[in-house]
């Protein structure tokens, strides 16, 4: 590993390229490494006690310590650790940087003052100056404390034997039966004899060929595909699915249906979320990393690798470099809370976040449960967490962002080696970047004064709330050049960056919080890994962070758990319940396997396979199970009725994109290219409301106006999206015709005909959506823009390619419901289209219509109803 | 709405045209044959016996709101702060006063001071306890009382339990329900018209709806239609639940496919009825004030009280109103005092106007979140997650005012005296509906499934 590592920096040399960070508004987060000062000096230590602490003890121990009447601002100044952690505005104390010193701002009553009723002599107030520019020497440990944890080795050696936690073995295999296909097949149908269970018959063609094509791809198969497959199928069954399911994996539009599973993992957004929903304009360089690598069938073990540590892994050249930094956005595009105001609480938060996505998407543990305490089920002790923290904690996480009041905690962005910039983003020529930069710099002075001038006593109320408001929007405006500025580089061309991580500067074990509160660190803990899924003792350098190791370490293939975890979803996004029912919770409270050795037989094939993604889907599509028919049948409900045993095939509810992709499909209307960037990064930095820009800058829709007029018309947009808002459309619904998943995804406001089908909550890992029936759906297709324009694409379809009546209610069933109608339906179908007819008047408004009109409305309502019934919106 | 519409009533067309496709599909269920008189699932059924309340206002806390610095008194907490507490942090003492308050005497703290006008009407239920220790499952176990599979929520059982008495409108109504919390409202095996229908919320999400600062109060969007006139729109719906009941009718039992019906059906009427509902204006200035509606921070909870009581008398049988941001780990100082003062004057302005109106005493007004906290502290001024004991409070409907039952230690740390599990409360609750818990059951796949499973006991002290 040492040897690899030796010449992964030769390669990185030999490039000749050097990684740079893009810095944006303020130094990186501002975490000094404080637990690793020298030891205080004598003398140090005498002038603490001497001219420090009698004044903190007379002055701020009051407000300001356990033992007093409380902890104001959550500040306490009686010990060291304390004071670097700091209350909510930030830490007291950087030794030796007074500028970065709360503490200094405030006993000179710049922005805070302290004490409140009167300055220190400045005799004192110099001492202070002295003691934090000699490094702040304090004696006052606070604890030191260890933590001692509940959990011992024995514990840990037993909890090795969970079965979660041992290695999957390849099961034996049962013996051959006449029903079975496949290994799935004897695998599943030993427990039908088990259960009594005889499975269901197999779909028939329409069925699978619908439920194939919308499980592998997410789309409705094109009554083209449906032709063809038939008649294949009435030649030889098998080879027809074989070939149908190799055909899929191949389109490009795979990639867009199962990346979006591991974006719904991926707590993928492009916004911060949480109380200030700041924009990521960034963030989709990591979606369309995430579908290329299904598209290319990357090996999952890779496709891990690059996400915890791509910026530390080999490259062949700057193409494969820029892909691997882009895939640890996996890192970096959690919801944050930018708003607060202390950094170390921050990035313990944002560690946390980091903690508990690796272990639930990759292994299926939850381990930030142990911040606090011991994991209250599995034998992972408190220190475990701080072990696997200390690597994060040797991260930096670079998300972008300018700093305001309302973005607390801006970072810097990864400059890629490509130049491949944003296309939402334009050139500015130098003399404007010089004046936006001078423009800048005044209204930062003037924010300043404005901020000073708000602390001054005040005449009146009404000074004052104007200063804070002229303080404010000057302060805003500042942002909003400095987001442009750091758009483009010196020469003012766009920059090509992305989220993600790299090593920080200092490279540091992580010491145990009791209870996880930053100002009560115990001992420290070496990095390393979760004991229990690891026995072999972890020695990390220190030269490094250690997510190299931890991502090697989590794909090898005796790994316990990474290869069942992902095979497992993909079980479950092809079968429709998982293995493990809770697909992010192997641990001892989840439900366990309902298929312990099927589990276990796909993990190993998995790893076998080379860990394709395509060939688990391949092999479990091919199974009989899988090809079951969900037809109801009572015994066997009873028996069974959560279908634990799969005797049947699994009606499902669609997905929300599969929804509002089919009907694009079927109107005609859908644009199959990927659009470059995003909405959100044409709307660059910043905070997005509900009515707000991400929203309402129109993408360009096909042959519209180029994007710089869009841009340009950005306050015109505003207005209609707010005019759109108040009649309750949006512009989503009638300009875009791409496919759901490059919709702009900010997490407090959703595209509607997503979140009204239960769309993952982008702020949590979820590896299983709700799949809810409710009437704010059935409004949605009774009443919606989308719905509507698209049942009118439809119709327009339907008269240009079939001649008759009947034939346009034949073809349309095809392209909704992807089968030939019934002769009930064609007659239900018939009346309603003469019903139309015959109600001219019946419309909204004003004006009377041609009949021609009058056919083309009630067509248009027969393709709405199509996609509002059920049929639609579930796959047998 | 209605201008557009000609000749027609909706209703009217309901009784005739379409006679409730929906309700044939119901009608055909198997499992649950000859389980009301009626084929229509949601109209009024009779209770075991006479009921206390006729409806739920839930207000729901979500977060895990403090019980000791709001409803549960702990002068001894006081007295020992700053010692150790049990779990490492050292024992905090609430940062605000308590006083007592209205005939009773009932100890509340200075951050109701609106809601403790009201004490008189208040039963406190101060040893609530439940069995999970994290948000969501705690969530899920107080609305379903199974944390572990899913189960019909509270809700869903009441509606199941007594129907409705408004057909216009979802009998189970969810205002600003949080994201991803579907289960909570769900009906699960219950048949899908059980279960609650989300209204506000959409665009409004995350950090902006958990603040509730929202002044345009809850909506529902894609409510009218922009082409059909309503008998159009009929002779559409009937279309589409045509193919609906084909594919039924092929296809045997398919429990999605008779929600989709249902939802349709609701959903057509509610074009109507909902709108009218959720408008405001015609409440006089006295009334919008009472509930602090235009007054900043309390306008959006406001609101949504103000919609609870309407909805309350159209009939809607359980309204349920979330109210986020309770997680108070650190900064209970700052945040909690902010957090109550958005809800304090609403709640206030709910129960009196309940009241004038003579519907407090048979609707049950319930004010809780999914567990309370430590008294030790956290992170400073926080304090962490205790399913152990803390505090829920019931008004109106069939419970004593003025009272306090049950008591947490010396700390508030669990719950010690007349200790009132999830179970208990459920059952409570189903009691003053008229509902016996242990004979509100639903047969699904051969067995028969209750709210409280095999647990349960009507806290009798409590009911008026």
């Amino acid at each position: 590993m040492n040897g690899k590592c030796e010449n992964f920096g030769r390669w990185w040399c030999s490039a000749g390229i050097l990684l740079s960070c893009v810095l944006v508004g303020s130094p990186a987060t501002a975490t000094a490494d404080e637990e690793q000062q020298p030891k205080p000096t004598e003398e140090g230590l005498r002038f603490f006690e001497a001219k420090i602490r009698p004044v903190l003890v007379e002055h701020c121990y009051r407000c300001h310590s356990a033992d007093g009447s409380g902890i104001r601002g959550g500040l306490a100044v009686d010990s060291r650790d304390a004071l670097l952690a700091g209350g909510e505005s930030g830490p007291a104390i950087v030794p030796g940087d007074l500028e970065q010193s709360l503490l200094w701002n405030a006993i000179n009553h710049q922005d805070l003052n302290m004490p409140p009723k009167q300055k220190l002599p400045e005799a004192v107030i110099a001492d202070f100056r002295t003691w934090i520019e000699m490094g702040a020497p304090d004696p006052r440990a606070s604890t030191g404390v260890v933590l001692k944890s509940r959990v011992g080795p024995e514990d840990i050696e037993k909890g090795r034997e969970f079965w979660a936690f041992r290695k999957p073995v390849r099961p034996s295999i049962p013996a051959e039966t006449e029903w079975a296909r496949t290994n799935i097949d004897r695998l599943v149908s030993a427990k039908y004899q088990e259960q009594n269970l005889a499975p269901n018959p197999d779909a028939d063609a329409h069925t699978l060929l619908r439920r194939l094509s919308i499980d592998l791809v997410g789309l409705p198969p094109s009554p083209q595909a449906i032709d063809r497959f038939v008649k294949s199928w009435e030649l030889n069954r098998e080879d027809a699915i074989a070939s149908e399911i190799d055909r899929l994996l191949d389109t490009p539009q795979f990639g867009e249906r199962w990346g979006r599973h591991w974006l719904d993992v991926a707590r993928y957004a492009e916004s911060a979320g949480k109380e200030v929903d700041l924009s990521f304009p960034h963030a989709w360089r990591y979606r369309d990393y995430v579908i290329e690598s299904f598209n290319q069938d990357k090996p999952y073990d890779e496709f891990v690798r690059e996400q915890i540590a791509g910026d530390l892994l080999p490259a062949k050249d700057d193409a494969e470099w820029a892909e691997h930094l882009i895939a640890t956005g996996f890192l970096a595009l959690g919801p944050k809370a930018l708003i607060e105001q202390n950094p170390r609480q921050f990035q313990a938060d944002l560690i946390d976040e980091q903690v508990d996505v690796t272990t639930r998407v990759f292994m299926g543990v939850s381990v930030a449960c142990a911040r606090c305490h011991d994991h209250k089920f599995d034998p992972i002790p408190q220190t475990d967490y701080y072990a696997v923290a200390g690597i994060f904690q040797s991260t930096a996480t670079l998300y972008g962002g300018a700093r305001t009041q309302r973005n607390r905690q801006p970072s810097n962005l990864i400059i890629l080696p490509t130049d491949d910039p944003d296309p939402n983003v334009k050139s500015l020529s130098r003399e404007e970047l010089a004046e936006m930069r001078r423009r800048r710099d005044e209204l930062e002075r003037e924010a300043l004064e404005a901020r000073r001038a708000a602390r001054q006593p005040q005449k009146t109320d009404g000074d004052q709330r104007r200063n804070f408001a002229n303080q404010f929007l000057l302060e805003q405006q500042a942002t909003q050049l400095t987001n442009q500025i750091n758009s483009v580089d010196d020469n003012g061309e766009p920059i090509t960056a992305c989220m993600g991580v790299q090593d920080a500067a200092q490279i540091r074990n992580a010491r145990v919080l009791v209870r996880g509160e930053i100002d009560q660190p115990a001992q420290e803990v070496k990095r390393g890994f979760v004991q229990v899924l690891s026995s072999e003792n972890v020695e990390l350098s220190s030269k490094t962070s250690g997510r190299l190791e931890l991502s090697r370490w989590m794909t090898s293939p005796d790994h316990p758990l990474t290869a069942r975890v992902m095979v497992n979803r993909i079980w479950q996004h092809l079968i429709g319940d998982a293995i493990v029912r809770e697909t992010e919770n192997f641990g001892a409270s989840g439900p366990g396997p309902t298929h312990a050795e099927l589990l276990d037989y796909l993990a190993v094939r998995f790893v076998e396979s080379g860990w394709s993604v395509k060939a688990m889907i391949r092999e479990i599509a091919s199974s009989r199970v899988y090809q079951l028919s969900s037809a109801y049948d009572v015994e066997r409900f009873e028996k069974d009725p959560d279908n634990l045993y799969h005797a049947r095939g699994n009606t499902r509810r669609l997905d929300a994109e599969v929804i509002r992709d089919g009907m694009l499909a079927a109107s005609g209307q859908i644009d199959l290219k990927r659009p470059r960037g995003s909405m959100i990064s044409g709307f660059g930095s910043g905070m997005i409301r509900e009515t707000g820009p991400a929203m309402a800058l129109p993408q360009t829709p096909p042959g519209g106006p180029d994007r710089g007029e869009v841009r340009r018309q950005g306050v015109q947009n505003l207005i209609a999206a707010a005019r759109a808002r108040q009649s309750g459309t949006s512009f989503l619904d009638t300009t875009v015709y791409y496919r759901s998943v490059y919709l702009p995804i900010a997490r407090n406001s959703l595209p509607r005909a997503l979140e009204v089908f239960d769309f993952a909550e982008p702020s949590m890992v979820i590896g299983e959506r709700e799949s809810s029936n409710t009437p704010g759906q059935a409004l949605y297709m009774l009443n919606n823009v989308f719905v509507l324009e698209q049942s009118d694409a439809l119709a327009r379809r339907l008269l240009k390619e079939a001649e008759t009546p009947t034939d346009r209610i034949r073809l349309a069933f095809q392209l909704v419901y992807n089968r030939p109608p019934t002769e009930d339906e064609v007659k239900v179908s018939q009346q309603f289209l003469r019903g139309a007819m015959a109600a001219v008047g019946d419309t909204r408004g004003s004006g009377v219509r041609d009949r021609n009109e009058q056919a083309f409305a009630g067509l248009s309502q027969f393709c709405q109803s199509l996609f509002a019934s059920a049929e639609y919106r579930y796959a047998n | 709405m209605n201008t557009d519409f000609s000749g027609f009533s909706r209703r009217a067309m309901l009784q005739t045209a379409s006679a409730g496709f929906g309700f044939l599909a119901f009608a055909g269920l198997s499992t649950q044959a000859a389980e009301s008189e009626s084929s229509n699932p949601l109209a009024p059924k009779q209770p075991h016996f006479p009921p206390k309340a006729k409806r739920v206002i839930f207000l729901c806390m979500q977060g895990g709101p403090s019980h000791l610095d709001t409803f549960d008194y702990k002068p001894q907490l006081a007295a020992d702060a700053g010692k150790g507490g049990r779990s490492g942090g050292r024992l905090m003492a609430s940062p605000w006063e308590f006083r007592q308050h209205g005939k009773s005497g009932l100890w509340i703290s200075d951050l109701f001071p609106e809601v403790a006008k009201h004490a008189d009407e208040l039963c406190l239920m101060r040893s609530m306890h439940c069995d999970q220790p994290t948000h969501p499952r705690a969530m899920t176990q107080m609305h379903t009382g199974n944390a572990q599979f899913v189960r019909p929520s509270l809700g869903a059982w009441t509606l199941y339990g007594l129907g409705t008495e408004n057909d216009s409108m979802p009998g189970f109504v969810a205002l600003n329900a949080p994201a991803a919390s579907a289960q909570n409202y769900g009906s699960a095996f219950l048949p899908a018209i059980y279960q609650g229908t989300k209204v506000g919320r959409n665009q409004q999400r995350g950090g902006a709806a958990q603040r509730g600062n929202s002044n345009s109060g809850p909506s529902l969007p894609d409510i009218s239609n922009p082409r059909l006139a309503d008998n159009a729109q009929r002779r559409q719906l009937d279309f589409i639940q045509k193919l609906n009941k084909q594919k039924l009718a092929r296809e045997k039992e398919q429990p999605g496919v008779e929600g989709v019906i249902e939802s349709y059906e609701l959903a057509f009427r509610m074009q109507d009825a909902l709108p009218e509902l959720m408008d405001l204006s015609k409440e006089s200035d006295k009334t919008l004030a009472m509930y602090g509606i235009d007054e900043g921070d309390t306008d959006a909870f406001g609101r949504q009280c103000l919609m609870a009581r309407r909805f309350a008398e159209a009939g809607v049988r359980f309204i349920e109103i979330t109210h986020g941001n309770w997680d108070h780990h650190n900064r209970l100082k700052t945040d909690l005092p902010e957090r109550c003062n958005e809800i304090d004057k609403p709640i206030a302005g709910l129960l009196k106007d309940l009241d004038q109106r003579g519907l407090l005493k048979d609707t049950l007004v319930i004010w809780g979140g999914e567990f309370g906290r430590t008294p030790d502290a956290q992170n400073g001024d926080g304090r962490d997650h205790n399913h152990k004991g803390y505090t829920i409070w019931m008004a109106g409907g069939g419970v004593k005012g003025g009272m306090s039952y049950g008591a947490t230690d010396d700390h508030g740390r669990e719950a010690v005296e007349n200790k009132c599990h999830i179970h208990d409360w459920h059952a409570t609750v189903m009691h003053l509906l008229g509902l016996d818990h242990t004979r509100l059951t639903y047969r699904y796949a051969g067995r028969d499934f209750r709210l409280t499973d095999v647990y349960g006991n009507v806290v009798q002290e409590i009911l008026s």
